[in-house]
């Protein structure tokens, strides 16, 4: 049945478009106006502090940090969550997991092992300054989709490095498209209700996020 | 199945009165229209803001409506491909030419899963194919997941809107129907706490439940993958925890590469809510090893798409990326909200999309709830010309209404005709003009307005008076003025 169905909606289309389909559509793909802005005219500094704004302006909380700071920032936020138990992918670097809390590393932990957990500690694959977005493409240090879903609390580890200002520039910067992505945009929100934005409704709703000025200033 | 053997369901156009019937039941509910005023005026306010700080906002809104374009125009080979990198990546391709084969092949692909309960993440597709009272039909549970929509259906409502679907619905109105359905009785109608009620009420299910519906914002032909937008984190439960998945989508969703996102991302939130990025965004490419489900299952949908295909005005129609920003724009949407339009697709899209998904054998009516102002065609990030195909389907209507025989006697068509003869000669014209002339004097008061006409004619004057007519018409004046310069 899908068989016929399948022959049938595809001549159909084909009939329909009979007029207009190129010869070659990837030529006539490669001529379509593309005139908006792909690269940002911000300075380097200007672009991360905007991202800053942004995530802040999410009510995503924001502190900033050197390298060699970095786990006494993340020891500080872990500490402020009141929280203890916490997931990590497995491919967070060891010393990011800082001792005197609960870690429980994704060797393929279960759904509810997940659930249980109180936090999740992430890297990242890029930033978006224009929209304040955090793009995780699933890789070792970012973690399966459902760890940075179930837990109430993320705190992800962005490097200035990593920031870039327009969508257009994060997209320069993909090697080849990802399999699978998530990107993020402040912590899971709702206004539904009169239009009210309501932070927190089934995604985490405590985005935390050490950006790494790894970057000379 | 046929649709007549699960009974009726609102927003049904092929049951729905007409629109100016329908749109005074709604005009005549003051509370229905407050919300609806508040709700877009707020959307309204913020999409303003964020597209004006967007420098490269028309020539972003080019390139999407080129994309779109390009994408119609050779759908055939896109969608071929899509098929073929989908099921590379471990995916099933399923198509289905009507409502009634999509529904019979997610309830197959339901029961092969042994299915009672399926959780959705809202998809106006579903709706538009009627699914969930099919799948209740046949035994198998649809929990919607999307807040908007669990208040619709816990509340047994119907969606006004294509993006925000309960924004008729304020929050006492929330409050009242969580406190019933949910038994919870202390339950105070301030969103967060309502937003809370909601999280708590779908947890359980989201780890429970492992068949979940999607619809699609976009299928990726060069990788195969789906992208879905949303804001709650409902569609990422849906997406990621069930061990299967099945996205329905319609025809038209393809657009050829990854990058074609970066447009489309940057239009799609501005537009549908007035934010820069919607929170969430999620990408996937048939079945990833260790994540998410291990079997997905994509239903392309037709159900009339290639029909408006085939017509060049019309085609447009079909660029749409479903922000709702045309009725979020439109007067007449904001006025009687959504539910006068009788289809799940309202406002000016709807208006359009509507009867061609009927083959313009209902909705008739709905070309002509608009006042051809052009504000959704100004804000469509796609540049569909709403009015350029509200214009063509009316001319269409009109074609299709005269040719019924009750019609030969209807007073408009009896007017259209006469207007016919009379416009079609000079000398009739003039002389037509003469009688209608000295037929308002009549009526004409010592004001110089007419505030009562007989007949048709009450239905101006009811409302409003017509200013009389001067004893002179222009080309008369002229002619005279000829002869007095001599």
């Amino acid at each position: 049945m899908s068989t016929s169905s399948r022959q049938r909606i595809l001549d159909r289309v084909r009939a329909a478009t009979v007029a207009v389909a190129s010869t070659q559509a990837g030529e006539a793909y490669a001529a379509l106006a593309r005139g908006y802005i792909r690269q940002g005219s911000l300075t380097r500094e200007a672009c991360v502090q905007r991202m800053v704004e942004r995530l802040r302006g999410y009510d995503a909380s924001v502190v900033e940090t050197t390298p060699d700071q970095l786990l006494a920032a993340i020891r500080a936020q872990l500490e402020a969550s009141g929280k203890r138990l916490f997931v990590a992918p497995q491919g967070l670097p060891a010393e990011w997991l800082i001792p005197g809390f609960d870690w429980k590393i994704d060797h393929g932990l279960t759904t509810a092992e997940i659930e249980a957990a109180e936090g999740v500690v992430t890297a990242a694959f890029c930033g978006v300054s224009d929209s304040g977005t955090i793009a995780l493409h699933h890789g070792p240090a970012e973690g399966r989709r459902a760890l940075t879903l179930l837990p109430d609390w993320h705190l992800c580890i962005l490097r200035a490095s990593q920031v870039v200002e327009t969508l257009p520039e994060y997209f320069d910067r993909c090697p080849q498209p990802p399999a699978l992505a998530t990107y993020i945009s402040g912590p899971s929100a709702t206004a539904d209700i009169e239009m009210t934005r309501i932070k927190g409704v089934h995604g985490p709703r405590f985005l935390q996020v050490i950006l790494l000025r790894d970057e000379s200033r | 199945m046929s649709d007549a053997e699960y009974g009726r369901v609102n927003l049904d156009p092929r049951f729905a009165p007409p629109f100016p019937e329908a749109a005074l039941h709604e005009l005549r509910n003051p509370q229905l229209r407050k919300n609806v005023a508040h709700a877009i005026d707020v959307i309204q306010g913020k999409r303003g803001k964020l597209v004006a700080e967007k420098t490269d906002w028309q020539a972003l809104r080019e390139a999407a409506s080129e994309i779109r374009t390009h994408v119609l125009e050779n759908l055939g080979e896109y969608l071929e491909q899509f098929e073929e990198r989908c099921t590379a990546a471990g995916g099933v391709v399923h198509w289905a030419a009507d409502a009634a084969e999509a529904r019979s092949l997610i309830l197959d692909l339901l029961r092969q899963e042994n299915a009672k309960e399926v959780i959705k993440i809202k998809t106006m597709t579903s709706a538009e194919i009627q699914l969930n009272p099919f799948l209740e039909a046949n035994g198998i549970r649809a929990y919607e997941t999307d807040l908007a929509e669990i208040i619709l259906q816990l509340g047994e409502g119907e969606p006004s809107h294509i993006v925000v679907p309960a924004l008729h619905v304020n929050r006492s109105q929330v409050r009242e129907i969580f406190a019933r359905r949910m038994g919870l009785k202390n339950l105070s109608d301030d969103p967060q706490e309502l937003t809370n009620a909601a999280r708590t009420y779908l947890r359980q299910k989201f780890l429970s439940i492992p068949t979940a519906i999607s619809g699609a914002n976009s299928l990726i032909a060069e990788t195969g993958s789906v992208a879905v937008v949303e804001s709650e984190g409902n569609g990422r439960m849906c997406l990621t925890l069930p061990r299967t998945l099945i996205t329905l989508a319609g025809i038209e969703k393809v657009i050829p590469r990854f990058q074609d996102l970066e447009v489309i991302l940057q239009l799609l939130a501005r537009s549908a809510t007035g934010e820069r990025m919607n929170p969430y965004t999620s990408l996937w490419t048939g079945v990833a090893p260790g994540d998410g489900p291990q079997k997905f299952h994509v239903v392309l949908l037709d159900n009339g798409r290639s029909s408006i295909l085939a017509k060049p005005k019309e085609r447009q129609t079909l660029k749409c990326i479903r922000c709702a920003a045309c009725m979020n724009a439109c007067p007449v949407y904001r006025q009687t909200g959504g539910h006068a339009y009788g289809s799940i697709y309202p406002g000016p899209i709807g208006a359009i999309l509507t009867p061609q998904l009927m083959n313009m054998e209902h909705a008739q009516s709905l070309p002509f709830a608009s006042s051809l102002c052009g504000a959704c065609y100004e804000v469509c990030p796609v540049k569909i010309n709403i009015p350029e195909v509200l214009i063509e389907l009316r001319a269409q209507v009109v074609n299709q209404e005269r040719k019924q025989a009750k019609r030969i006697f209807d007073p408009l068509y009896i007017g259209l005709r006469i207007a016919s003869f009379l416009f079609a000669s000079a000398g009739r014209f003039h002389a037509a003009q003469w009688l209608g002339r000295n037929f308002a004097r009549l009526f004409t008061r010592q004001d110089g307005w007419m505030h009562s006409l007989p007949s048709v004619g009450a239905k101006w004057t009811q409302t409003r008076d017509l200013r009389g007519l001067p004893s002179q018409n222009f080309h008369e004046w002229w002619a005279q003025r000829g002869k007095e310069s001599k």
